[in-house]
């Protein structure tokens, strides 16, 4: 009984003292900055998905959508 | 040992009230004027526009639908401005200097202030960006609206004329 409520102790404690925290819509100022997205200049792009290819020898899976602003 | 399992899974469940649905008070804040320019030391609080049909919008300079919804709230409010309705806009950007510098770009007409902090978001729970409300005149909120798109303007306005005819 002891052991099992230990195990079971040892699994929740990392669920809860975990530090994820979600951002709020309103917190979301830095994230729409065209620095932190992904692939904000569409030639950046399409030379890192040439080079990708040729060391590769595939392509695609890289692509994300979506707007920062939290309305979709 | 059931029983403290019951318990315990018990606490998970509860109802998730939103402080700001339809049909509920719109909370109250006081908010520093964006501009600083009115009187009060540049405070102004939702209840001062009680007796109003206020449009709450709540928006920010990174937000992209902004720029589609801000020009056309503001044609909204100089149309009815003769009634009993005001636009007041809540801008949450942390640098406050960003949204001086979009009004500066897309002027308007009616009081913005200034929540940097963000306290008045989390007062009204938002989900997204931008979210607007509509408040009838006892301070009820009648309208909830997330995102932002051109047709959207219609719709608020055809709730406008309702609440302002109710109002009369």
């Amino acid at each position: 009984m002891k052991k099992t409520l230990l195990l079971l102790t040892l699994c929740v404690a990392p669920l809860i003292l975990s530090a994820c925290t979600p951002v709020a819509a309103w917190e979301r100022g830095y994230l729409a900055r065209n620095e932190m997205a992904i692939d904000s200049d569409p030639m950046e792009k399409s030379l890192n998905n040439h080079i990708y290819f040729s060391k590769e020898a595939s392509n695609g899976g890289n692509s994300a959508s979506g707007g920062g602003c939290g309305c979709n | 040992m059931p029983k403290l399992c019951l318990f315990t899974l018990c606490l998970f469940l509860h109802a998730t009230a939103f402080g700001a649905a339809v049909g509920e008070a719109a909370p109250d804040f006081t908010l520093p004027d964006l501009f600083q320019k009115t009187s009060n030391n540049g405070a102004i609080s939702l209840n001062d526009y009680r007796g109003k049909v206020v449009y709450l919008d709540f928006w920010a300079s990174w937000c992209a639908p902004c720029l589609v919804s801000i020009p056309l709230i503001n044609e909204l409010r100089n149309k009815y401005k003769n009634e009993a309705f005001e636009v007041l806009a809540v801008n949450v950007d942390t640098d406050p200097e960003d949204g001086i510098d979009f009004l500066y770009d897309h002027p308007v007409d009616y009081p913005v202030v200034s929540d940097p902090e963000g306290l008045s978001p989390a007062l009204y729970e938002l989900i997204g960006m931008p979210t607007s409300f509509l408040i009838d005149a006892e301070g009820t909120i009648r309208l909830v609206h997330v995102g932002f798109k051109l047709s959207d303007i219609d719709m608020i306005e055809a709730e406008l004329v309702e609440l302002l005819e109710a109002s009369k």
